[in-house]
């Protein structure tokens, strides 16, 4: 029935080479930059390599400050068990979102949403990492659950984007909230495509989430 | 009004966690060295992630991709002002923050071209930074089909975008 079209859909994207490496990507970029580099500017090449690694140092160094204090006042929290509260609430949309995980790894996801929708990213990454580390199935391939978690996260759920609105107002706005409304129903539109975007694309083998990997060792191919 | 949620999220956290006999203390001293170790395994892929974007930008090649995309863009209604903005913005936060300064110089903070800036940046994410760091410390390296679709839901957000500034 509808189903078909949708269907085929997939089966074209799945043929569009969607099994790359982040290795393919970097290399790609890269390579790209310093043949254009070598053409335009070549002397840019290497402080710009140099600009990248010291920005990811005092970026590090600011990450590490903020983490030190949200994963302080997570801990706090765990052992209140707000994480349970959060989880119970949550519960409903992450067991149908990311079937076959389990108790412990939707609450993280439960946390994650919670932060990044209040806009605390500095506590939503450390938890989104150990929802990560929790659903991966053993081999160097994403399962359908990180890749709609990630999804999630990379198309944000921010309620109220506030750096955005900061530096509006200091730029005078007179409005500077106005953007607020826009803003949320945009990253609602953007979230909802990347969460059927990933549904559609899930292989049907994976339904099952971790019932991959026994199948794999049997030897058993989905390609 | 925002500025108010954090220290009284945190105050609330911590006095419930003082009054019912967590060591609060301890908590941050754990947060603390848990947190350098978070960091020493995601500094390598922030790291990477940084320097490939740097020198995409710094190459020029950012901006030959925005002439390039232009049209394609101005198909979907977003204004070709707009286009770097677009093409950064999953790339480089701080890069896609600096672009949009530049807009509200240029056209001011209430302009049209401004407010669909803000609510590009506000409603979308590093999508690259993302991917990169939330798996750095798993076995994952293939990412499967999370770049594309991720980049792709950015860009329907971006023209839902710059749609609804035009009646909001």
């Amino acid at each position: 029935m509808f189903c078909a079209p949708l269907v085929r859909a997939r089966n074209i994207c799945a043929a569009a080479a969607i099994q790359y490496r982040m290795n393919s990507v970097f290399f790609v970029m890269v390579a790209a930059s310093l043949a254009m580099c070598i053409f335009s500017s070549p002397s840019a090449a290497f402080p710009a390599m140099i600009d990248g690694a010291s920005g990811a140092i005092t970026l590090s160094l600011k990450l590490c400050a903020i983490y030190a204090i949200w994963l302080s006042v997570l801990d706090i929290m765990h052992k209140l068990k707000c994480d349970r509260a959060l989880q119970k609430l949550f519960s409903p949309v992450t067991k149908k979102l990311f079937k076959g995980e389990d108790e412990e790894t939707r609450g993280l996801i439960a946390l994650n949403f919670s932060a990044n929708l209040l806009g605390m990213g500095g506590a939503a990454t450390p938890l989104g990492i150990r929802a990560m580390e929790r659903m991966q199935d053993g081999t160097d391939r994403a399962t359908d659950n990180m890749i709609l978690f990630l999804v999630v996260n990379a198309t944000s759920i921010q309620l109220i984007p506030a750096t955005v609105i900061g530096l509006r107002s200091a730029a005078g706005s007179l409005a500077s909230s106005d953007i607020i409304l826009p803003s949320l129903l945009a990253t609602i539109v953007s979230t909802a495509v990347g969460i059927a975007l990933a549904k559609v694309l899930a292989l049907p083998s994976d339904r099952g989430s971790k019932k991959r990997l026994p199948l794999a060792e049997k030897g058993v191919k989905f390609d | 009004m925002t500025e108010f949620i954090l220290p009284v999220f945190v105050l609330a956290i911590i006095a419930a966690g003082f009054f019912k006999r967590v060591n609060v203390y301890d908590s941050f001293v754990s947060g603390a060295q848990e947190s350098l170790r978070l960091i020493a395994s995601i500094f390598p892929y922030i790291c990477a992630v940084l320097i490939a974007t740097e020198l995409f930008s710094a190459s020029g090649l950012a901006a030959v991709m925005t002439d390039a995309l232009a049209p394609l863009f101005k198909l979907t209604g977003v204004p070709e002002q707009l286009c770097e903005l677009v093409i950064i913005r999953p790339l480089s936060g701080n890069g896609s923050l600096a672009v949009l300064e530049k807009l509200i110089a240029e056209y001011g903070a209430d302009s049209y071209i401004a407010r669909c800036g803000c609510v590009i940046v506000g409603a979308s994410e590093t999508v690259f930074y993302v991917c990169t760091v939330y798996v750095s410390t798993t076995k994952v390296r293939k990412l499967r089909y999370a770049l594309p679709v991720s980049l792709f839901s950015c860009l329907v957000g971006a023209v839902v975008s710059c749609l609804l500034c035009t009646f909001i």
